[in-house]
């Protein structure tokens, strides 16, 4: 039972937050050459992810875990997970690898697919894209060709839809990362903008059908006062934080243009001002002038910014104006809504 | 053998006393004669002394003796260096080598030193200890040796199989070569010690030197001494002395290498060193008056005299007695007198004295006030030279000397009407005695005032701020303004208007930074019997130092030429206006002088004075409570942190280590004696006290806003240090005050505020040190109250519907009518969204002031508009294109931008308000 949501929803009618499954893929999202164009994920794994959040994430610090499964046709089924330690200064010499293999080889021993699929990671307000990110991303991907990451947005299931997302590199970055040159040629080169960063793949929850009947069971049952938190009307909160840290990348992007800018500035009056020297110098020694390509490797340009942050903090934009742009849609909804009870009231 | 030559120029210089004799005889005459002989003199003792072998001899022991310390010592550089000293010597020493072959002690030396090198270089472990400079000479010197001694091998070899016997004969050498040069020194010193004491006998009988014969015991007495103290210090006979020592060396050398003395040759040794001992008095004597002699000849016979110093003044001796005092010979005397000035070694002590002793004679002859007056200017001018240093400064002596000097030449001025001074005057158009014509002098009064007055800043500056020694130069300071005050009143008379204008400055200068307390009395007092008391009141206690400023300021700004006289003079003007909180004239007098946009082509010292100008300026808007201005007077100074430096308070060690020497002196001197000190504390408190009244209210109308800008860094700065504070105690330290009533003043508690600014700590430190301290304290309290009352309603305005006027009169201690006006202001300059109920009294708040969301979408709309301009400007950048199709819309951008400011979003929601 997946049921496929799209963000403007009308609220009253997803209320179940099993049912929930956030599988919001946009048409660009699934990329035609990979063999995985469906990410099915376990009830059992959705509980764990949440669990692990509440238990040990607080604030703005994440959690992270590793997912397990196996890859069936186009089809990633993750079967389970397992969390990873939060880090402390005090075990600075622990070895992810090592408990991670051992993990593995104990939950093989209890019969669980051992094959990792992938990993997951709470966010704080959808902000997730960071290069940090990216780099372990990369880095699965690289490993095991199939492996996505999911996100989960706690608040956003706070606030009564559960936020769930499955992303992976496009092609493109992952080539680019496999070069490591982020230097505006290559990033241009590549074709590259924050929208083909990441691809989103659409998500489905599956359960086994004696929980499904559980689920309508409880539902059933269930109090209306228990949904009425997808109702509430408050939004001040959430719509500021993420407009505090919308703004927060917008100056980092202003500053990252700003450094770009002078570096054009520069590169640009050093060739100009070498130029000219080294053709006066050769003039007055009776020489013909330099050609152009002499010049760049006799004088080192100014070592150009590297783009990729920007990028990134692009894309981080990007997330937080679809943030932004659902929960105020989904808010305006309400409050016509309320509008429109409170007439029928009167 | 000198002596005799000592003894003739003495007496002929004793006889120069005379004056008859000088008056007829050039002064340049006898200038370069008997130095010359003399000189050569010196030359042939030494070279008569001892024969050429000796001499070269012993200048090879010598060296031999050095190489042997620094062998013991194993100083390997030094042995290097002596080496080749040595061997440059035994070149020299070569025609006499030739003839006697060459020494014994000379082969002795090469042998042991490279038998002491291959030891050295033979031990590793030394080697290793050794510091590289040494390493490296030992391997040089090593070379060295080796090659120079191959071609003594032969007399080395013969020194090596027999050591003995060569040390021996060196021996026996060196004793006869002692013997001989002693034998040698004896005769000398018998003849020397002979023409002293002929000299002694003689000298007297000269028939020039008569009327030194009663005194003669005297004299010799004083000539002892005064030997003595010649040994003691030795400044002048330095030179003499060091020839002396080393003439004493080799002597004492050849001595040392004696190995056997016999008795005979003790005693005589004993004896020699005795004679030694004697000639070395008398030569230091004759060199003594050798020196003399040179100086007598360089600038007049009067340094001879010092001598006689004591006895001149019971008895002058200027002059021969009997001689006519004319002026003639007078001005004759002071012209040699002169001639020394500024020569070194002359003493200017004595030649003070003698100056003195010229006036008095000049006065006991009664040659006319010209004469008098010329010499007075003299004295003081060498008074002033007395200290050869500029930076040194004057003794206290020398100061009141100098002081008296100049009251007693006005004094002479002011009697005679009939003498001209001037600077213009030219020797020889001087007339000084011609009691037909008016008098002429040269000199200028005025330069010796500015002197004065200099040398009285370099005492205060040198003088320790915090002792009695200060107060006490300082009572000087009225007497330097009373000599001024006449040097002014006679230059009116007599002086260019240029003149006029310096010695008004000068005494503006002496005046401008002082509070009339008289004046300020006299203000407060307001006239209550008739005017006519009150009159004769003024005229009793002079001046206004106002009315004074008023009227030499406008003379300068009337008739100076010179920028600079009248550049200070504004600033000394507006200085004393600020200080008697004449705020507008001060004000209006500054902004009229333009001065603030080029005073940085001054000159340090008057960029000094208009910093301090601008302080003064600054406190005087605080204490009319004109916090703004205040405010901005003082951002310049303050904001730069180096108030103490730009006010020429003191260096700040910060800048020291970037100063050489000569820069640091420099700076010493452009210092501020204490007395003119504005008090840094009471400068950084009405600093931050203004800042604070300032921005606290606007802190707290901008609160939310992104593009608040801080209107004072420093006090923000202090701010923070106050937040970073682990532990808040009670304020302590003047800034503590003030961060903590910041605070207090934030949430408008204006009673806290209060009372950390106006208390027992902060009375002592800042504001009793007004003269108005009360009406200060009042006009802070209100202005306390009243942004206390802003910051209230710019904070609080949000939770209030309304407010009752009655109210915030009461919480603030306000007047209606006070807060009345206070909440118009506000609401006029779109402050406070609010209108003011008139029948009931009460401000009714509108809620238009955004919300959280409207202010965070306002910022991003900001930080949006800023994005997209560097954006565009890294796309021009691409483009090539300054200007065209971008630079439109970016304009247009930027008109846009405007809706972003508050006022605007206020319009655009009324507009949309539902």
């Amino acid at each position: 039972m997946a049921s496929r949501k799209e963000g403007t929803g009308s609220t009253a009618t997803s209320s179940s937050s099993t049912a929930g499954a956030a599988g919001k893929g946009k048409g660009k999202g699934g990329s035609g050459d990979s063999a995985v164009k469906q990410v099915q994920i376990d009830g059992l794994v959705v509980l764990k992810i949440i669990k692990h959040y509440q238990e040990e994430g607080q604030g703005t610090e994440v959690v992270q875990g590793v997912l397990l499964g196996l890859v069936v046709e186009d089809r990633l089924e993750i079967t389970n997970c397992f969390p990873f330690p939060q880090h402390t200064e005090d075990d600075a010499d622990f070895d992810e690898v090592q408990y991670q293999m051992e993990m593995m080889r104990s939950l093989r021993h209890v019969n669980i697919d051992h094959l990792h699929v992938g990993w997951y990671q709470s966010t704080y307000y959808g902000s997730f894209v960071t290069r940090a990110l990216l780099d372990s991303q990369f880095s699965y991907q690289h490993a095991i060709e199939e492996s996505v990451v999911l996100i989960y947005d706690p608040i956003k299931t706070a606030q009564g839809s559960l936020s769930l997302k499955a992303y992976r590199l496009t092609p493109k970055l992952m080539e680019v990362c496999k070069e490591k040159d982020f230097s505006p040629e290559a990033l241009k080169k590549a074709n590259i903008t924050f929208e083909y960063m990441f691809e989103e793949v659409p998500i489905v929850i599956k359960n086994s059908h004696l929980i499904n009947v559980l689920m309508w069971e409880l539902e059933k049952k269930s109090a209306v006062a228990d949904k009425h938190e997808l109702l509430s009307l408050a939004s001040s909160n959430h719509l500021g934080k993420n407009l505090q840290l919308l703004m927060d990348r917008v100056d980092e992007m202003s500053q990252d243009i700003v450094k770009y800018n002078t570096y054009m500035r520069n590169t640009s009056k050093q060739q100009q001002q070498k130029h000219q020297q080294e053709n006066m110098q050769r003039q007055s020694r009776g020489e013909p002038p330099l050609p152009e390509e002499d010049l760049s490797k006799l004088f080192k340009p100014p070592q150009p910014p590297a783009r990729m942050d920007s990028l990134l903090i692009a894309g981080q934009i990007n997330t937080y104006c679809q943030n932004i742009k659902e929960f105020t849609a989904q808010n305006l909804g309400k409050l016509f809504m309320a509008q429109a009870l409170q007439e029928y009231n009167n | 053998m000198s002596r005799f030559f000592t003894t003739g120029s003495d007496s002929e210089s004793e006889s120069s006393l005379s004056g008859e004799e000088l008056v007829t005889k050039p002064v340049g005459g006898n200038y370069g004669k008997q130095p010359l002989l003399l000189s050569e003199d010196e030359e042939d003792t030494k070279r008569v002394v001892r024969s050429a072998k000796d001499k070269r001899f012993e200048e090879l022991t010598n060296l031999i003796r050095t190489i042997r310390n620094a062998m013991k010592i194993r100083d390997v550089t030094k042995c290097l260096e002596e080496f080749e000293l040595l061997g440059k010597a035994y070149g020299k020493a070569k025609s006499i080598v030739d003839k006697e072959g060459v020494p014994r002690f000379y082969i002795r030396i090469l042998a042991d030193l490279e038998d002491y090198l291959n030891e050295l270089w033979e031990d590793k472990e030394g080697k290793k200890k050794m510091n590289k400079n040494n390493a490296k000479a030992l391997s040089t010197l090593r070379q060295k040796i080796r090659k120079y001694n191959r071609d003594f091998e032969s007399h080395i070899t013969s020194y090596k199989q027999n050591p003995e016997q060569s040390a021996d004969e060196d021996a026996e050498k060196n004793e006869e070569d002692s013997e001989g040069s002693s034998d040698e020194d004896e005769d000398e010193d018998g003849v020397s010690a002979a023409t002293f004491l002929k000299k002694k006998s003689e000298a007297p009988s000269g028939e020039s030197r008569k009327f030194l014969k009663k005194m003669d015991d005297e004299d010799e007495d004083s000539e002892d001494s005064e030997d003595d103290e010649d040994w003691d210090t030795g400044s002048t006979s330095s030179d003499s002395d060091s020839e002396e020592e080393e003439g004493k060396q080799t002597a004492l050398a050849s001595r040392f290498l004696k190995k056997a003395p016999t008795t005979d040759e003790d005693k005589k040794a004993a004896e020699k060193k005795r004679e030694d001992k004697a000639k070395k008095k008398h030569d230091r004597k004759s060199k003594r008056l050798d020196e003399e002699e040179e100086e007598d000849n360089e600038g007049g016979e009067w340094e001879r005299v010092r001598g006689g110093v004591p006895l001149v003044k019971e008895k002058p001796k200027m002059f021969a007695k009997g001689t006519e005092i004319t002026h003639a010979v007078v001005i004759k005397k002071l012209n040699e007198i002169l001639q020394a000035r500024g020569k070194k070694g002359t003493d200017r002590a004595a030649q003070i004295e003698l100056l003195q002793l010229l006036v008095q004679i000049a006065a006991e002859n009664n040659l006319g006030e010209g004469v008098i007056v010329k010499i007075k200017f003299n004295i003081i001018a060498s008074l002033y030279d007395y200290n050869p240093n500029l930076a040194t400064y004057m003794k206290p002596e020398m100061w009141g000397k100098c002081l008296d000097c100049i009251n007693e030449l006005m004094d002479i001025l002011f009697a005679n009407p009939n003498i001209f001074v001037g600077e213009n005057i030219l020797e020889e158009s001087e007339n000084l005695h011609n009691a037909d014509q008016p008098l002429r002098v040269r000199g200028c009064i005025l330069t010796l005032v500015e002197r004065m007055d200099e040398e009285f800043t370099k005492i205060m500056q040198n003088t320790d701020p915090h002792s009695q020694e200060y107060v006490e130069h300082l009572k000087d300071e009225a007497q330097v303004c009373a000599i001024i005050e006449r040097v002014q009143r006679y230059l009116e008379e007599k002086g260019t208007t240029e003149e006029v204008c310096r010695i008004y400055l000068l005494r503006i200068l002496h005046t401008y930074y002082k509070f009339d307390y008289k004046a300020h009395q006299r203000q407060l007092t307001p006239p209550e019997g008739s005017s006519k008391s009150e009159q004769d009141q003024a005229e009793n206690e002079g001046e206004d130092s106002a009315v004074l400023m008023e009227r030499l300021c406008k003379y300068i700004y009337a008739k100076d030429r010179t920028d600079r006289i009248r550049t200070c003079a504004i600033l000394c003007h507006i200085y004393h206006h600020a200080l008697h909180s004449r705020w507008y004239q001060a004000r209006d007098l500054m902004l009229m002088s333009h001065l603030q946009d080029n005073i940085q082509h001054a000159d340090p010292p008057v960029q000094i004075l208009y910093n301090r100008t601008m302080v003064q300026l600054g406190i005087c808007a605080f204490r009319q409570g004109l916090t703004k201005d205040a405010h901005n007077a003082l951002l310049d100074i303050q904001s730069s942190g180096r108030a103490k430096e730009l006010l020429g308070q003191g260096l700040l060690l910060r800048s020291l280590q970037e100063r050489n020497q000569e820069q640091e002196k420099v700076e010493r001197r452009r210092q501020v004696p204490f007395h003119l000190h504005i008090n840094l504390e009471l400068l950084e408190c009405v600093y931050l006290v203004s800042a604070m009244l300032l921005e606290i209210p606007y802190m707290a109308a901008h609160e939310s806003d992104a593009r608040r800008r801080m209107i004072s860094k420093q006090f923000h700065h202090q701010l923070r240090v106050g937040e970073r504070q682990p532990l808040l105690g009670p304020p302590e330290s003047m800034r503590e005050h003030v961060v903590a009533a910041s605070k207090a003043m934030k949430m408008g508690d204006w009673k806290t505020c209060h009372s950390f600014i106006i208390n027992e700590k902060m009375n002592g430190k800042v504001w009793d040190l007004f003269p108005e301290a009360d009406k200060v304290r009042t006009m802070l309290v209100r202005k306390i109250q009243e942004e206390s009352l802003r910051t209230y309603l710019f904070t609080y305005s949000s939770v209030y519907d309304s407010i009752s006027m009655e109210t915030l009169s009461d919480m603030f201690e306000l007047d209606l009518p006070t807060v009345h006006s206070i909440i118009s202001k506000m609401i006029i300059n779109e402050e406070l969204m609010a209108s003011l109920d008139q029948p009931t009294q009460t401000v009714v708040m509108h809620r238009t002031e955004p919300t959280a969301q409207q202010n965070l979408a306002l910022q991003l709309a900001e930080k949006l508009g800023s994005l997209v301009e560097n954006n565009e400007r890294v796309f021009d950048h691409k483009q090539g294109t300054y200007g065209g199709y971008f630079r439109d819309q970016k304009d247009g951008y930027r008109k846009n931008e405007g809706y972003m400011r508050r006022g605007g979003y206020r319009q655009q929601q009324s507009q949309t308000a539902y």
